[in-house]
């Protein structure tokens, strides 16, 4: 596998949006794991007692956040790709370096999370860059097997 | 002479008057012989004597008997492996076989049903199956359909990412040579 050769062109929208979506069903299957845990660990430690727990909009919606910025910044930190990427094929490098730095991935992450719309940018953008990859200095490039 | 002896048979031999008279003269000096020795055994002194020594005689034959046997068997036996493996090795039993034995009806005859009852065929296809190397297979084809269909997956995707980059570009009447894109 070639990882981002030197002449490998910026992804578009197409790709991009597809694999955020892919990326949200993971996040969304992580939670679903995580709330079917909740669950079992309530009908091991009380199961008289037992009843669905309550999911608070504020708790979810930060567990929600929690996830997705904690799956998005391993996955650029460590690889450079996401399941979403892996599936079509993408890779999130620096400017200057394939490694994405561990900061910059956090801050990438939380951006992401909460101004997906800055992805729209990549079907404006000359060089295909969303708004985070303009503040942050990185890209996104096909990555193709050899 | 000769003649005469070619025309008889051995049935004609059989019912020849010289040898029912051979016959007739053997089977009287038998019964002569019994009488005789029944009444030499039965005299007084001479009696025990003859029947001591009839038992001796009968008893050295057995042991003769007993010693010789076992050699002589086994030696006709040697004899005998030997002439058969000598036919067998001249023989081509193969086409002695294929001429003479109708294999077509043996094989009709054969109970193929009870055949298989004998047979453990879930123990042989296991024993198949772990010769095939089945999972190996499946990961090979499952591998190669997962990589085709990503492959056309990302190709589909970056087609579609020029279509709509073009799009925009005419859009916003930009030069359409960024990147590489057509």
């Amino acid at each position: 596998m070639a990882l981002a050769e030197p002449d490998a062109r910026p992804a578009g929208i197409v790709s991009r949006g597809l694999g955020a979506v892919i990326d949200l069903i993971v996040v969304l299957l992580v939670i679903s794991l995580l709330y079917v845990g909740l669950i079992l660990a309530r009908l091991v430690y009380s199961p008289a007692a037992f009843r669905l727990p309550d999911v608070n909009a504020v708790f979810s919606t930060l567990v929600t956040f929690a996830v997705a910025v904690l799956y998005l910044t391993t996955c650029w930190a460590v690889s450079g790709r996401t399941v979403g990427h892996v599936t079509m094929g993408l890779r999130v490098v620096g400017r200057r370096s394939l490694r994405v730095h561990p900061l910059v991935a956090l801050l990438r992450a939380v951006t992401c999370v909460l101004f997906p719309i800055g992805l729209l940018w990549v079907a404006l953008d000359h060089d295909r860059s969303s708004l985070q990859d303009i503040v942050f200095r990185t890209r996104v490039l096909y990555v193709r097997p050899v | 002479m000769a003649e005469r002896i070619d025309k008889i048979s051995s049935g004609d031999v059989l019912k020849s008057p010289a040898v029912a008279l051979v016959a007739g003269t053997a089977a009287v000096a038998v019964e002569g012989g019994k009488v005789a020795a029944r009444l030499v055994t039965s005299l007084p002194v001479v009696g025990p004597w003859v029947r001591r020594g009839v038992s001796e005689l009968t008893a050295r034959g057995d042991q003769v008997i007993k010693q010789g046997l076992d050699p002589a068997r086994e030696l006709l036996t040697a004899v005998v492996v030997q002439v058969i493996e000598h036919v067998l090795a001249e023989l081509d039993l193969t086409a002695l076989v294929r001429e003479q034995v109708d294999i077509d009806a043996i094989a009709a005859e054969i109970d193929i049903d009870a055949i298989i009852d004998r047979i453990d065929l879930v123990g042989l296809a296991n024993t198949v199956i772990d010769g095939v190397d089945l999972p190996n297979i499946i990961r090979e084809s499952t591998n190669s359909v997962t990589a085709e269909v990503m492959t056309d997956v990302r190709s589909q995707g970056e087609r579609a990412d020029d279509r709509v980059a073009g799009m925009v570009d005419r859009v916003l009447g930009r030069s359409r040579s960024r990147d590489g894109a057509s």
